[in-house]
């Protein structure tokens, strides 16, 4: 089926897709400081689930892919894995200095580096760890770019394969 | 039986094997003995059950001095017995200890794949940590190792246990699976509903953090040792900070220290309650998982409110703190943690009378006293079986040679155990932080620390909420250090799941990893496990 054939079913899609994300969080390397972050995201305090975000299991049943950490070499190939498994439209989000440029781990031997090294990310939310405040913001205003622009067409075709041959990021090994 | 005895008894059972003896400090003995009789001297001082062993550690003296050292850490008490044995740099062999202490499997893993020292009669010499694409012979704790040069992609099959048969049933688990909130590989053989055999395999979160501090001066180094675990990570910037002013030869001032100890409690409170929500979900029960979060974020604004930051508080520098408590604060603690004892008892109500959660928890992955020793079994972990295994208790630092503690134990040593001691240490920890708050003395934050440190070598041990951190800490008198080598308890208890989990049941899998409080970043700082065999 063509895309906006039927602009109701689209936007039909794009309701349901933001009022309720389902979520999955992956830890390629991280010291558990933004996965407690994440956790405690989910706890009455801050309650994520009252935008519907909701964590679950499966990668198969999940919208967005939250990271944690840097990658190392042993969790690289899972992370990829990972994020195939996913359905598109696909969305991932980088929670943590370390997801975002390996933070202090960038001379570690195991590191190979950022997310957006391994995989396309789309959301950025830099602290070590964020609050949870920051993690519901960035999560908020992911939520919110999906609405002004649905079908998300960057999203379907940016594939693992293109994102792995770009030069390494020059904010890793800076000699 | 005070140190000083118990070194002494150390050196005349070790008599027969020593080639030279050595105290470096007041609490420590170096025995040199040749890589051979390892095993003697070993299997004799667990016959006169003198300690346990705490840590192996791997020195590379550099390729001028052409040799390696594995350093076997015992400890007892405040006491430390050290069996260096040194052998060439290439093609040395060491006997392994797996009889004796199952959990030395771990640690002579890390020397061959860190090292290259062959462990002989060792249950298993696949790899072990590094990742399955790494290349064979290279050695990255070696000195000429260049952390910076990245390392060819290997072929690899993309099974981690590439030993099956078709005969069996397995049951693979995680690395990305949602009983596991970080990522470790478990595979269980099962017949029917029950566990036969259980293999795991980490270092899905090894880093090489050990490496990295080599190539960072002494300050730096302060920031990434905090980063080992993000829960305890107070824990691990103690630890080290303590070992490195030893070395300097200066110590923190009193309220520094009182300090270090308010925030390593407030730390404890946060890990046990996190650690009881995590474990109450994989029961099943998260009306308990929500309500102890809940009441976990009052411990998270106190830190907050006292470091500016909820998780890597970095309260630490070397020489002293960066904040002070002032008595506002310290007001707010005191409300804080009445609330909390509050809560803490009912929760204490809740997991010793809720019917169904007792169902999952009463019985469950028993370990009596003798396997919880063998084992090596640390922190509330060997506490709940009975060992009376605490560093604040046996080796007191800080405001804790002041102000004791008392240790919480259980002779039941099951699940149920394991959640009543570490909810019942909270209560100590409460009124501990409470003692040190009403007695803060009065004195300057930091003393200043030069930026070389003095060559030389120092153990330096915290209880983290998870069991004895251990420290090997060795400067040769450069703004680096030497080596630094860091064992977790998480890595100790993994025996205890990998013991216990043939015989189970499938479901109870989860709550028997998340029994002991695993902390997967702690592990794979250094150290991954592919399999354990059983006896």
């Amino acid at each position: 089926m063509q895309k906006n054939q039927f602009p109701i079913f689209e936007k039909l899609k794009t309701w349901a897709r933001v009022n309720s994300p389902w979520a999955i969080h992956f830890n390629s390397g991280s010291c558990n400081g933004c996965d407690i972050e994440i956790l405690a995201t989910l706890t009455p305090r801050y309650d994520l689930e009252r935008f519907g975000v909701k964590l679950q299991g499966s990668p198969r049943h999940a919208d967005i892919l939250i990271c944690t950490g840097p990658v190392t070499r042993q969790a690289r190939e899972r992370l990829i894995r990972t994020y195939e498994q996913m359905p598109e439209p696909r969305f991932v989000v980088a929670v943590g200095s370390c997801a975002l440029s390996a933070g202090v781990f960038q001379n570690c031997y195991n590191v190979v580096g950022s997310i957006d090294e391994v995989i396309p990310v789309d959301a950025f939310i830099p602290g070590c760890p964020p609050r949870p405040e920051a993690i519901i913001d960035g999560l908020v205003k992911l939520l919110q770019s999906l609405q002004t622009a649905p079908g998300t067409e960057n999203q379907d075709q940016v594939s693992v394969e293109k994102s792995l041959s770009r030069p390494a990021s020059s904010l890793m090994r800076i000699e | 039986m005070n140190t000083l005895t118990s070194l002494e008894q150390a050196e005349k059972i070790l008599a027969p094997w020593t080639k030279e003896a050595a105290r470096p400090e007041p609490n420590r003995l170096d025995i040199i003995i040749s890589g051979d009789d390892v095993f003697a001297c070993t299997a004799a001082l667990k016959q006169e059950s003198w300690g346990y062993l705490s840590a192996i550690t791997g020195l590379d003296l550099g390729p001028d001095a052409g040799a390696l050292e594995a350093l076997y850490h015992f400890c007892q008490g405040a006491a430390i017995t050290t069996l260096r044995a040194r052998l060439p740099r290439q093609g040395g062999s060491l006997p392994t200890l797996y009889p004796l202490y199952p959990v030395s499997s771990f640690f002579e893993r890390e020397l061959s794949e860190m090292f290259g020292i062959t462990v002989i009669n060792t249950p298993d010499s696949n790899r072990l940590f590094l990742p399955d694409d790494w290349p064979v012979g290279v050695f990255p704790m070696l000195k000429e190792f260049d952390p910076k040069v990245e390392q060819p992609r290997m072929e690899t099959s993309s099974q981690t246990f590439p030993s099956q048969d078709g005969q069996k049933f397995y049951v693979p688990i995680g690395p990305q699976h949602p009983a596991l909130k970080e990522p470790g590989h478990f595979e269980f053989t099962v017949d029917g509903e029950v566990i036969t055999e259980a293999r795991m395999r980490l270092g899905y979160v090894h880093r090489g953090i050990e490496k990295a501090v080599e190539g960072q001066n002494w300050v730096q180094n302060l920031y990434l040792l905090e980063r080992v675990c993000g829960i305890c990570s107070h824990t691990h910037a103690t630890a080290y900070v303590m070992g490195v002013e030893r070395l300097a030869g200066v110590e923190a001032p009193l309220r520094a220290q009182a300090i270090r100890e308010v925030i390593a409690g407030l730390e404890r409170i946060h890990s046990h309650l996190l650690w009881l929500g995590v474990s109450a979900h994989e029961a099943g029960f998260d009306t308990l998982f929500m309500y102890s979060w809940r009441d976990r974020e009052t411990v998270m604004d106190i830190l907050e409110a006292l470091s500016g930051n909820r998780v890597n508080y970095s309260a630490n520098i070397i020489g002293g703190v960066k904040f002070d408590i002032y008595p506002e604060q310290a007001a707010t603690i005191r409300t804080g943690l009445e609330y909390l004892e509050e809560r803490i008892r009912h929760y204490l109500d809740i997991v010793t009378s809720d019917t169904l959660f007792l169902q999952r928890t009463r019985g469950v992955g028993q370990i009596n006293r003798e396997e919880a020793t063998h084992l090596g079994l640390l922190g509330p972990t060997a506490r709940a079986s009975g060992v009376l295994r605490d560093v604040r208790v046996e080796a007191p630092y800080g405001p804790y040679t002041r102000y004791p503690v008392s240790i919480v134990t259980s002779e039941a040593g099951d699940l149920e155990a394991r959640f009543i001691v570490r909810l019942k240490e909270l209560f100590v920890t409460i009124n501990a932080i409470r003692t040190i708050l009403d007695n803060l003395p009065e004195s300057e934050m930091s003393v200043r620390v030069p930026r070389r440190i003095p060559a030389g070598e120092t153990i330096s041990r915290v209880e983290a909420p998870r069991g004895e951190a251990f420290y090997f800490i060795k400067s040769n008198g450069s703004d680096k250090p030497e080596r630094i080598k860091i064992r977790t308890p998480s890595l100790c208890n993994w025996t205890a799941v990998l013991s216990k989990a043939p015989g189970s049941q499938l479901a109870d899998a989860p709550l028997l990893i998340a029994g002991m409080d695993p902390c997967f970043s702690c592990n794979d700082r250094m150290i991954t496990v592919k399999r354990l065999e059983h006896s």
